[in-house]
């Protein structure tokens, strides 16, 4: 007999909290995957997806239907907002709710940060982040003198078309608010639908790395890598500034019921270890310990290849959280972090697009064999992404195989 | 002063190399030189990198010491005077606005010896095409960050094939690229790090690594 949706969530659920808790599940969890597949799946534009939110719910939900993972990362499309949360972040009522920005914020904000479909780009297009140079070098002392004063008054009205007169960016703050509360009750409808499917509530919030936020949004990703070498004690100190206003953000999340945090990193695979340890890892470290304290498990994306600094994440209590790769050797991650970071990720986007339904099944097979013992292990896509022209039968093939290989 | 300069390049001085290579000029050495130990020097930072020894930001930075000394030798140069190793056609695939991991290949490519024609991001199959038929390059790079670009990649390399243009050399890079892809691409190479990227196009037109 087939499950109830309760009891599958129950279910789903029991399966990643045993292996988030370094425990062996009954079988192993397979994260979800998102991205442009989904609005390809049910037939629509990448413009529609991210502007048409009705119609966008719908294609969630035929694909969260179709394709039973353990959770759901099919989604609303935002991009990230954190610079928004970063300036608001003596509001916790406001500052979580820019975590992502979405197509219409986007249009409302006229900011340089975002290309989206239908807009910049292509319809049928990703959206896609491209950040910026916002900010001069001679600038660093006044973000370091008060970091949250200067993003919110001289940033934004840079990045910002329609922040770039006090008059404008009244009405600008407004119309956002009403944009957010569309997506939010959009959101809520995606939240009903998943539990109607049998998908556990996972309630996520977020966090975000320092250096990160000096590279995506102020200073440019290529160009705060050589602030590094050409201003090093101004970066370091700027990274300790932002620490508190990303801390307390972070922190809000708990108001609205977050018992995890998804932190998604960018700059930590372009550091060496001594770089790293530096002007990144100490404030990360921050925010991760903060949010660990106050009850809540980041979920902690290492971008790119992370092998060189896998040992540092010893440096964090046992069962801290998630330690999610996208190109390291997670047969090589869980040896070092085994019985102290539940593992996640293994499955290369190139295999689920390139590959074919046996080769799909020998990977996944092999691989499990090597992960399985002991489990504390989540099978994740490298990258949640997975563009239009993902073959169908290869999801397929993927949860099969977990269903056939997984079981403890 | 050459090993002086190549060793100041090599170890991340920004500021002392740039200087050092202006003095040399200043005192009448030759530009030619000058080139080659630049470009020495950036292969070295390519090894270093490939021996895990040395990171992204190592590249980044190297990349743009190259550019900054480049600035001031290559019009003190003939074109004569500069070996070309062969002709690299380069963008970042359509749809895809990323142009980081382009730029440093294209930084790597142009001090191992390689002219490159870099035709910019988000660039349509028919420019690839376009461009191969005017610069008759031996390499086609093509770049991507999202796994959108993997579509777009196999979409260029079907573009060329119909084209006529079935003999070009192709190489593929960008973080997300793998075996997997280079096969669902039908590309000849590819690499998710811009050092390896250069080695492999060296021997592609079977030059000495």
């Amino acid at each position: 007999m087939a499950k109830s949706p309760e009891e599958l969530a129950k279910e789903r659920l029991a399966r990643i909290e045993a292996a988030i808790n370094l425990q062996e599940p009954d079988k192993v969890p397979l994260w979800g995957v998102g991205g442009d597949i989904v609005a390809a799946y049910a037939g629509i534009t990448q413009y529609e997806f991210c502007y048409d939110y009705d119609k966008a719910v719908k294609a969630i939900e035929k694909f969260m239907r179709d394709f039973p993972f353990d959770t759901s990362m099919a989604g609303l499309m935002g991009l990230e907002g954190r610079i928004f949360c970063v300036a608001f972040s003596e509001f916790p009522d406001i500052s979580p709710a820019l975590s992502l920005i979405t197509g219409p914020m986007h249009d409302v904000l006229g900011d340089k940060y975002y290309r989206y479909p239908g807009r910049e780009l292509d319809e049928n297009a990703t959206p896609q982040f491209l950040g910026g140079t916002f900010m001069e070098p001679d600038e660093y002392d006044e973000l370091i003198e008060d970091p949250v004063g200067f993003v919110a008054g001289t940033i934004l009205p840079r990045a910002c078309t329609n922040l770039d007169t006090p008059r404008k960016a009244m009405a600008t703050w407004v119309r956002l608010g009403m944009e957010c509360s569309k997506f939010f009750s959009a959101a809520g409808e995606i939240g009903r639908v998943s539990a109607e499917l049998g998908y556990p509530p996972f309630p996520m919030g977020w966090g975000y790395s320092p250096l990160d936020i000096i590279g995506d949004f102020l200073r440019g990703v290529g160009t705060v890598v050589l602030d590094i070498y050409r201003y090093p004690d101004k970066v370091k100190k700027a990274a300790e500034a932002l620490t508190e206003p990303i801390t307390n953000y972070a922190l809000y999340h708990k108001y609205m019921g977050a018992r995890y945090a998804m932190i998604p990193l960018h700059l930590n695979e372009y550091l060496s270890p001594k770089l790293y340890n530096e002007f990144y890892w100490p404030y990360l470290k921050t925010v991760i310990l903060k949010l660990y304290e106050e009850g809540i498990k980041p979920l902690v994306f290492f971008e790119g290849h992370h092998d060189a600094h896998l040992d540092t994440i010893l440096e964090l209590p046992e069962g801290w959280g998630i330690a999610y790769f996208e190109k390291t050797d997670v047969v090589k991650a869980k040896k070092v972090l085994q019985g102290h970071s539940c593992v996640m990720g293994g499955i290369p986007m190139g295999l689920l697009v390139g590959g074919t339904p046996m080769k799909i099944e020998e990977y996944i097979k092999n691989l499990l064999e090597e992960v399985k013992p002991g489990g504390g292990f989540i099978l994740a896509p490298g990258v949640g992404t997975a563009p239009s022209e993902t073959p169908v039968e290869n999801m397929h093939a993927l949860i099969e195989a977990v269903e056939k290989y997984g079981y403890y | 002063m050459q090993e002086e300069l190549f060793n100041k390049i090599v170890n991340m001085d920004e500021e002392g190399s740039i200087k050092l290579a202006k003095e040399y000029l200043d005192r009448g050495g030759k530009p030619q030189e000058l080139l080659e130990v630049c470009r020495r020097a950036m292969d070295a930072i390519g090894e270093k990198f490939e021996k895990g020894e040395y990171f992204l930001s190592e590249l980044l930075l190297g990349g743009e010491i190259f550019k900054s000394i480049m600035e001031f030798v290559l019009p003190l140069l003939e074109e004569s005077e500069t070996t070309k190793l062969g002709t690299i056609v380069l963008g970042t695939v359509k749809d895809d606005i990323h142009s980081i991991g382009k730029d440093i290949f294209k930084a790597f490519a142009q001090a191992a010896g390689f002219e490159v024609i870099d035709l910019g991001v988000d660039v349509p199959e028919e420019k690839f095409v376009e461009a191969v038929r005017e610069h008759k390059p031996d390499i086609v790079g093509m770049s991507c960050l999202i796994t959108a670009g993997i579509s777009s990649m196999k979409r260029t390399r079907e573009a060329l094939r119909a084209s006529g243009l079935e003999d070009i050399k192709i190489i593929i890079g960008g973080g997300r690229v793998d075996e997997s892809v280079k096969q669902f691409v039908g590309a000849d190479a590819w690499s998710d790090d811009a050092a390896r990227g250069v080695r492999i196009c060296k021997e592609l037109l079977g030059v000495e690594g």
